[in-house]
């Protein structure tokens, strides 16, 4: 007896998460600068407030979790917002007068994604 | 039987219109590039905000406004197709051109144009968009049947005789004028 045909129903997963997670740090080209988390959201505010208005300033941006020792940072915006948030760290080129560099070191729209990094893997 | 080769029939037909404002829809055929033209209305309470409009004055506004609310990427963006067409002090009647890629950045940032300054004086004033459209004929047979209407209105509510009179000789030339338009088509289209 043939098997019956087999029916194939097709998934289309387009990332519905709302959120996208990013880990960044900040860095000096002089030593010796401390931010607050308070400083470091305003500073990324007024990153996207240069470069897209008053308008995409709003856009909910939050810091989950900042370290002060190293100037780094994971923070939370809505995904549609993801590129005008990194497009603006990448324009961003001096703090209060003194030189100073995003960088971005992972993206995910999952949080879980962020507690592991395979570039920051020790092999023994 | 496909007039053009398949290949451009499939680009023809997949052009999205993107409905987000920062990316532009993907142009296909033709390399001129589209405006569109907005017309708006300054509407104020005080008389002397109208007459001290000007277009350059208008112009440099309407950009700081742009670079206030969507930043340098919009201030950017929307001054390259960006001028001040036609306009009219005494109605207070604006007609500006935009790049049809960005035309939204800059509908967006009108509403926050709250005062005109000139000269040291702020007046306050908003504006508001009467119509949108693609040649500055449309906008102008739509600035035409505005007119008409706001005319209209101005005859009900106005209490001075001397002024009902004057409001109703110009819209009784208005409605001749209109006759004669429309006759004048009619007699282009039944010579074609």
């Amino acid at each position: 007896m043939p098997a019956p045909a087999a029916t194939y129903e097709r998934v289309v997963y387009k990332n519905p998460s709302e959120h996208c997670y990013m880990k960044v740090c900040l860095e000096f080209q002089d030593c010796g600068v401390g931010l607050i988390a308070a400083q470091f959201k305003r500073l990324l505010i007024s990153a996207v407030k240069d470069l897209f208005g008053e308008v995409d300033a709003a856009l909910p941006l939050d810091i989950l979790h900042y370290e002060e020792k190293t100037l780094s940072a994971i923070s939370r915006i809505c995904s549609s917002g993801l590129v005008k948030l990194w497009s603006s760290l990448t324009l961003l080129g001096s703090y209060k007068g003194k030189k100073c560099a995003f960088q971005v070191i992972q993206v995910s729209p999952f949080l879980l994604a962020l507690s592991g990094n395979s570039r920051e893997l020790v092999l023994d | 039987m496909a007039l053009l080769p398949s290949s451009l029939w499939d680009r023809v037909r997949s052009c999205p219109k993107s409905q987000d404002p920062w990316i532009p829809p993907q142009k296909t055929l033709g390399t001129r590039y589209t405006h569109l033209y907005l017309l708006c209305e300054l509407v104020s309470d005080d008389s002397r905000c109208r007459l001290s409009l000007d277009d350059r004055v208008l112009s440099s506004l309407v950009r700081d406004t742009i670079s206030r609310v969507h930043g340098t990427f919009g201030a950017a963006a929307c001054s390259i197709g960006f001028a001040v067409r036609y306009l009219n002090a005494y109605t207070g009647i604006v007609l500006l051109r935009c790049r049809k890629e960005f035309y939204q950045l800059v509908w967006s940032a009108l509403p926050f144009i709250t005062y005109l300054e000139n000269k040291g004086h702020r007046y306050p004033c908003f504006f508001n968009t009467l119509h949108v459209g693609g040649t500055i004929r449309t906008c102008q047979k739509f600035l035409i049947q505005y007119n008409r209407r706001q005319l209209l209105i101005l005859l009900q509510n106005c209490t001075d005789e001397g002024e009902r009179e004057a409001i109703q000789k110009s819209v009784t030339r208005s409605c001749l004028l209109e006759e004669e338009e429309e006759s004048s088509e009619e007699a282009a289209e039944a010579m074609e």
